[in-house]
């Protein structure tokens, strides 16, 4: 029965390994370029999971003039929404970091840590 | 007058613009946002009359662009918003002013002003909205405010403690997201009050209510990473050590107590609508204890309570610098906002669940009071000597009487002292843990009592050795050659009797935050003030496409694809119709 479901909804899967590769990322890469690839893999599996939930098979667009089934235009609108959220985040992100490889010239975490420890 | 619900956040947005234009104009610009902030105290003082105070007074919603309650974004003034609003009015005042007279003029001019409003824009708007995505949406406007505040200054250590601040966050809004993606996938519905109808009835929604209970957890993690409480306490620090001190103020006064704001709003208005009985989590046959995920709030909440209070008592004694102890002090202080909570959650009766609640409320205000002036005193004693290390500090008194009475006032707020606003806050807390053990008299119901008694001695501790190193004994060569602006001095001192008049006049304060709680625990009122007419939809006339515009389509469920067997792409929830083939 679990073979079953991670066959029929691969997309799942692909969000639980997307989740994890993104929070191992966060969490084991010690460069900070590599911190926020991480932080973007980990809001594109969650982008994903409300894509994925909100698919109706056959549905169409919720206009009158269309037939039922109807698809729900709420999580895509949700996910454009999220989507601009973490693009400005990831800029604010880049922006900090280009600031603290001009002031150490590292984008080392340890590094980092060791040249603040001396100040 | 419904618009007045709107009134605060246009107020915000019109600060925004109009300071962000006004860059090239620094003493207009000064002068907007301060007038900018007057205005929003105003507009809050307002809603809450109409709310709260005036005769005919009761609770307004106003739907934005004019879509009706499930399908629009609604926003909702009730007693609680109400309350907050007022805290982060207050305390926003207070801020912005001293801010102006503290700041380097060329600090204030690039970007200070437009960042303050836009931090009380998302705070303002996190208190008042109805919907749950649009609540993580608040809360990103107020995080990036707060990330560029706390990176401020531009030093390297400043954008360094601004990049840790940073990561846990986007991690923490990610999984805010996720939980809130799982509860639209599962109950169908992103409006609060509808989201509590459908859970009270989940039959007839044909919702599965167990997977709540996990969805509202990853909810609470990022509410108590906002908050700063144990174990999501790490970024405090040094983020309130970077931010310039004005700042610092809110972020300890106000932005932290959104993250408890929306613990009480979600878990009492909303969560604790969903019965569980006979729930079983999902694969695993294994019951789930309690009638709802407010029953799984309590003790997770407790705990966390405890050891914020715990750690930041014990990292607040042996601080250095006025700046860091006050942060740690806020990591305990928060943890004495979240006990209350965590009691009202297993609290047996309403009453007791709603004086639980009410104690928070009381003590967050105090909190963001106490803690404001104190920050705001730092602010000043850094402006006029340089330096906050305590080593550096000493015989303030002496030299600034004025400055250093209205610290003290903090200080003892802070304490709990009669007749403070502190003193009821922190008589209000101990009355809920003592009535908490006095129920249940084992050692476990123990706990809340002496983690709020080991706090108060803690903080005594803590207070007592700035007192005594900062403001004591003799001058320091720093000190001596200070100069403290008297504009500065008033303000704070302005700030004192605020929290001296919120502890002599405080039935008027204790009967606010009472119909503040009631309106938290008031699942009925709530429902039907957002949403009257259940089942309404977008074209009544039209042909069952209502349904398809309230709920997702079909949403496959992963957490119980393993329960059910896969291939149940039925959308089974009857109420929707017209969808799921």
């Amino acid at each position: 029965m679990i073979l079953e479901s991670l066959l029929t909804q691969y997309n799942y899967v692909a969000v639980v390994a997307l989740l994890g590769i993104g929070l191992y990322m966060i969490v084991e890469s010690t460069n900070l370029v590599k911190k926020v690839i991480g932080l973007n893999v980990f809001q594109t599996g969650i982008f994903l999971l409300f894509i994925t939930a909100a698919y109706v098979e056959g549905g169409a667009a919720p206009v009158l003039t269309n037939e039922a089934p109807y698809v729900s235009p709420l999580p895509h609108v949700l996910i454009l929404t999220a989507i601009v959220v973490g693009v400005s985040l990831v800029a604010v992100a880049l922006a900090l970091i280009v600031r603290i490889y001009g002031a150490y010239g590292t984008l080392d975490e340890d590094v980092l840590r060791e040249v603040r420890a001396n100040e | 007058m419904n618009q007045i619900v709107i009134a605060p956040l246009l107020v915000a947005v019109v600060a925004v613009v109009a300071t962000l234009a006004l860059g090239r104009r620094p003493a207009l610009q000064r002068a907007t946002s301060v007038a900018g902030a007057i205005v929003y105290a105003a507009s809050v003082a307002l809603l809450a009359w109409r709310v709260v105070l005036a005769p005919d007074a009761g609770p307004a919603t106003y739907q934005s662009g004019g879509w009706p309650a499930p399908f629009g974004i609604t926003l909702v003034a009730d007693a609680l918003s109400a309350f907050m609003l007022v805290l982060a009015a207050t305390v926003g005042l207070w801020s912005v002013a001293v801010a102006v007279r503290v700041l380097d003029r060329e600090n204030q001019r690039v970007f200070y002003h437009p960042l303050f409003h836009c931090m009380l824009l998302g705070v303002t708007g996190a208190f008042l909205t109805g919907d749950l995505f649009n609540l993580f949406v608040w809360f990103e406007v107020m995080l990036m405010a707060s990330y560029v505040f706390v990176a401020f200054y531009g030093g390297a250590k400043h954008t360094a403690g601004a990049f840790r601040y940073l990561v846990p966050n986007v991690v923490g809004s990610a999984v805010m997201l996720l939980g809130i993606g799982g509860l639209y996938a599962t109950v169908g519905t992103l409006n609060m009050a509808d989201m509590a109808r459908r859970l009270a009835d989940p039959a007839a929604y044909g919702i599965d209510v167990a997977p709540v209970v996990g969805l509202s957890a990853f909810v609470l993690a990022t509410f108590a990473l906002k908050a700063g409480l144990v174990p999501f306490q790490f970024w405090v620090p040094s983020a309130y050590r970077a931010a310039p001190l004005p700042a610092a103020a809110m972020l300890a006064g106000v932005t932290k107590k959104v993250g408890i704001y929306a613990v009480i709003r979600l878990y009492f208005t909303v969560f604790a609508a969903a019965g569980l009985d006979g729930a079983t989590l999902p694969g695993t046959g294994v019951g789930i204890t309690g009638d709802s995920p407010l029953a799984f709030l309590g003790p997770v909440l407790l705990a966390m309570a405890v050891a914020s209070i715990a750690v930041g008592g014990v990292g607040a004694v042996g601080r250095e610098t006025v700046d860091e102890l006050l942060a740690y002090s806020s990591i305990g202080q928060v943890g004495f906002i979240a006990l209350p909570v965590a009691l009202a959650a297993s609290a047996p009766s309403g009453a007791v669940r709603r004086a639980a609640v009410a104690a928070a409320l009381v003590y967050a205000l105090h909190h963001a009071l106490a803690k404001g002036l104190l920050f705001l005193s730092t602010a000043t004693v850094r402006g006029a000597t340089g330096t906050t290390r305590l080593s550096e500090l000493g015989g303030l008194g002496q030299r600034s009487p004025v400055l250093s009475a209205a610290f003290l006032v903090g200080s003892l707020s802070l304490v709990g002292i009669p007749p403070l606003a502190g003193f009821f806050g922190k008589f209000l807390v101990f009355e809920v843990a003592a009535r908490h053990f006095a129920t249940v008299p084992t050692a476990a119901a123990a706990v809340p009592l002496a983690a709020a008694l080991v706090g108060a001695v803690l903080t005594i501790v803590y207070i007592t050795r700035t007192w005594i190193g900062g403001f004591w004994g003799t001058q320091t060569p720093q000190v001596g050659q200070a100069t403290v602006d008297p504009v500065q001095v008033g303000l704070l001192a302005a700030l004192a009797a605020v929290i001296l008049a919120a502890g002599v006049a405080f039935d008027p304060v204790y009967r606010f935050a009472t119909a503040a709680a009631e309106a938290a625990l008031d699942r009925g009122a709530y429902v039907d003030l957002v949403d009257p007419a259940p089942g309404t939809t977008l074209l009544a006339a039209g042909t069952g496409a209502g349904g398809a515009l309230g709920s997702s389509g079909g949403a496959a469920r992963p957490d119980r694809a393993g329960e059910r067997g896969a291939g149940t792409e039925n959308g089974n929830r009857p109420a929707d119709g017209g969808e799921g083939t």
